[in-house]
């Protein structure tokens, strides 16, 4: 009924009640994907369309996202827009920054490949990945809300698939 | 000696990756205690050499270069773009056209002073005006979505009128729109315009005086809170706006608190001017056949645009190819960021914020 | 005014180093020396009939001969628009600022600086801030600079 359903499997309620049984990683993992909070890093374009996916409509905060100004806080780096050479140390920087366990979302064109400055431009890095890792991809120029929202849930499955001893050696 | 104070001053960094700079502009700051002695802005972060791509682009594939150059409201830049370009051909855009293009871009403005009353509300700590705006500017996105399938770069307005004409269900969703949106601007207006909160933290800061928007160039509805009254559509109209009756609101405080009740103002203006762009739209056709290869005739022309924030111009150089051979665009965040150290100087830090949201500076106009 | 009453009063007060542009463009335009590029600036910024206050654009041009500068001013109470320019050689291009006289060609010129390596005499800040400040690829916007990194757009598309 209602919340244990949802629980893992593996997950035994006691007789008396209160008490669940569970490994440690499951509690972990499954905490964290419900409540990722994100770095507030827009550079263009895209930064508008993360913001309206905050406001009204698409509401970020049912997922359990809330946006930091601090790189120490969060857990999950969405790279909204065009990363330049001038920018590039300043990306590396603040991702070296945050705490692991960490993730990135590249979200619209430019920052996965350089998007509409990928030819003739001498400023624009071509692809946020050049510099740091990233684990899920956004396409778009912009991407509307909804893909962004679905690029966080992704983010989510893919972090309920690791080990909380991985983050250790990472 | 023992008993002597020592003063000095402390340089601190605000940016790049500041929330409150709306993109990514990084300003040393000189502090004494708390008090900014000088602002030095420096920019670049975003500079993603539009100008040199479009060199290597024909004139068509310019048109989406421009949504990137000012996106907020890149309906405008488009048309910018595309009004130089036509005066460099001689191309007569068909009534139609003309018409979309001014409720697109009323529209796009409408939804440009939204983003930034929201904003500042929010820099400023109050969160309710930013989901208050939110709400209307997703209508208005929803109107453009309808007609051109995108939310925010939109490559609409072409090279010769409009890229296609809008479907027949956008009129009741328009007008039902406007229909409300007089008293949603009254909500925002309750919210914001009688809160003390707000009034302490905008009234008198950051004053543009007159003699500064003349030096720096500042222009929209910055200039229009100085007490300058000027406004492109108006004193050079272009495209059709001498066939619409709107007023030009002008205050005369030059501070953070005029500049937003003038962007308020003007948000009444652009609906009632969508208003009557929608009563009196003709039938017909919305592009004239342009090849997309064409070639304008040799020349140079600066044509400029009435943007949300300010004066934008494109100074587009041809020399009888299929390429342009120089375009330069020039947004007003330009003249406004450069204004900010004159203004804040001896201000507090939060000053400095409520200026840099209240000016609506957005970077990728300045840095391009 | 309109434009044959600007271009018949500047060539008044200011005759012998304006030299007009024949155009079609709603807009005078003027061809200036280099070394009277401050004083007919000073000139149509104080007038009491131009009050050009408006700097509204300064572009750099590479013409692949020379260098151009390209300034745009306009009338914030007159309403009235002028286009001047001044022609410069490639290996020396230098101007001097009108940033006393304008206090916005300040970041302008700094920029034609950057882009085109063009010099601004008595500018007192030209320093790089567009491009990263480890940058040592010359002037980009020239038209034969060649990138190291730039990827060529393909043709025909």
């Amino acid at each position: 009924m209602g919340v244990n359903d949802k629980l893992p499997v593996h997950a035994e309620q006691s007789p008396g009640g209160g008490i669940i049984t569970t490994e440690l990683n499951k509690i972990f993992t499954l905490t964290q994907a419900k409540s990722l909070w994100y770095l507030l890093f827009g550079t263009a374009c895209c930064a508008i369309e993360l913001m309206a996916t905050g406001a009204s409509r698409y509401d970020f905060d049912r997922l359990g996202m809330i946006f930091r100004a601090s790189p120490r806080q969060s857990d999950l780096m969405i790279v909204a827009g065009t990363i330049t050479y001038k920018m590039a140390p300043v990306v590396k920087r603040l991702y070296d920054q945050m705490a692991e366990p960490r993730y990135v979302l590249a979200m619209g064109g430019c920052a996965i490949g350089g998007g509409p400055f990928h030819y003739d431009s001498y400023s624009v890095l071509q692809g946020v990945d050049k510099i740091i890792p990233v684990d899920v991809f956004v396409p778009g120029c912009p991407p509307r809300p909804e893909a962004l929202l679905q690029g966080c849930l992704e983010v989510g499955k893919k972090l309920r698939t690791q080990k909380i001893d991985d983050w250790r050696v990472r | 000696m023992a008993n002597k104070l020592h003063l000095e001053t402390m340089q601190i960094n605000m940016g790049p990756h500041h929330p409150s700079t709306h993109g990514v502009c990084r300003l040393i700051l000189t502090i004494d205690g708390e008090n900014i002695v000088e602002c030095v802005p420096d920019i670049g972060f975003l500079h993603r050499s539009i100008e040199k791509i479009c060199e290597n682009r024909t004139y068509a594939q310019c048109i989406p270069m421009m949504d990137r150059f000012e996106y907020v409201t890149s309906m405008m830049c488009n048309w910018g773009f595309a009004l130089a370009t036509e005066k460099l051909t001689d191309l007569v855009v068909p009534e139609r056209a003309e018409y979309l293009r001014v409720i697109m871009g009323e529209l796009n403005r409408i939804a440009s002073h939204l983003l930034c009353i929201g904003v500042t509300g929010l820099d400023l700590g109050a969160l309710t005006p930013f989901l208050y705006t939110f709400r209307e500017r997703e209508d208005i996105l929803d109107l453009f979505e309808m007609t051109c399938g995108q939310r925010l770069t939109y490559n609409y307005i072409r090279i010769g009128g409009v890229s296609r004409d809008i479907p027949p269900e956008f009129f009741p969703k328009c007008k039902e729109f406007l229909d409300k949106f007089g008293e949603k601007c009254d909500d925002y207006e309750k919210v914001l315009t009688e809160n003390p909160i707000w009034i302490a933290r905008n009234r008198n800061v950051g004053v543009i005086t007159e003699q500064m928007v003349y030096d720096y160039a500042v222009s929209g509805p910055s200039a229009r809170a100085s007490g300058v009254n000027f406004d492109i559509r108006k004193h050079d109209p272009y495209s059709i706006y001498d066939r619409f009756d709107f007023k030009v609101p002008v205050f005369y405080g030059g501070d953070c608190y005029d500049r937003y009740r003038a962007r308020m103002a003007e948000m009444r203006q652009s609906a009632s001017i969508v208003r009557q762009a929608l009563d009196q739209m003709p039938e017909g056709d919305v592009r004239c056949k342009v090849s997309p290869k064409f070639k304008p005739k040799v020349g140079e022309v600066y044509s400029r645009v009435e943007n949300s924030r300010g004066e934008m111009g494109f100074h587009i150089i041809s020399d009888g190819t299929v390429k342009p051979f120089r375009v330069r665009a020039r947004g007003g965040s330009y003249n406004h960021l450069l204004v900010t150290p004159e203004i804040v100087r001896g201000l507090k830090i939060a000053d400095l914020v409520a200026i840099f949201a209240s000016l609506d500076i957005i970077m990728p106009e300045i840095d391009r | 005014m309109t434009k044959e009453e600007l271009i018949s009063y500047i060539q008044e007060n200011f005759s012998g180093k304006v030299e007009l542009i024949e155009n079609d463009m709603p807009e005078p335009y003027f061809l200036i020396e280099p070394k009277a590029i401050v004083a007919f600036s000073r000139f149509i910024h104080d007038d009491n009939k131009l009050i050009m206050h408006f700097l509204m654009n300064l572009s750099g041009v590479d013409t692949k001969e020379n260098m151009e500068v390209v300034y745009n001013v306009c009338s914030y109470r007159l309403k009235h628009r002028l286009f001047f320019k001044t022609v410069l050689p490639h290996e020396k291009a230098e101007v001097d600022t009108v940033k006393e006289i304008w206090a916005v060609a300040d970041w302008h010129e700094r920029e034609a600086w950057e882009l085109f390596g063009i010099n601004f005499n008595g500018h007192p800040n030209l320093t790089r801030f567009l491009l990263p400040d480890d940058w040592d690829q010359g002037h980009p916007l020239r038209k034969d600079w060649v990138g190291r990194d730039v990827i060529p757009f393909p043709e025909g598309k």
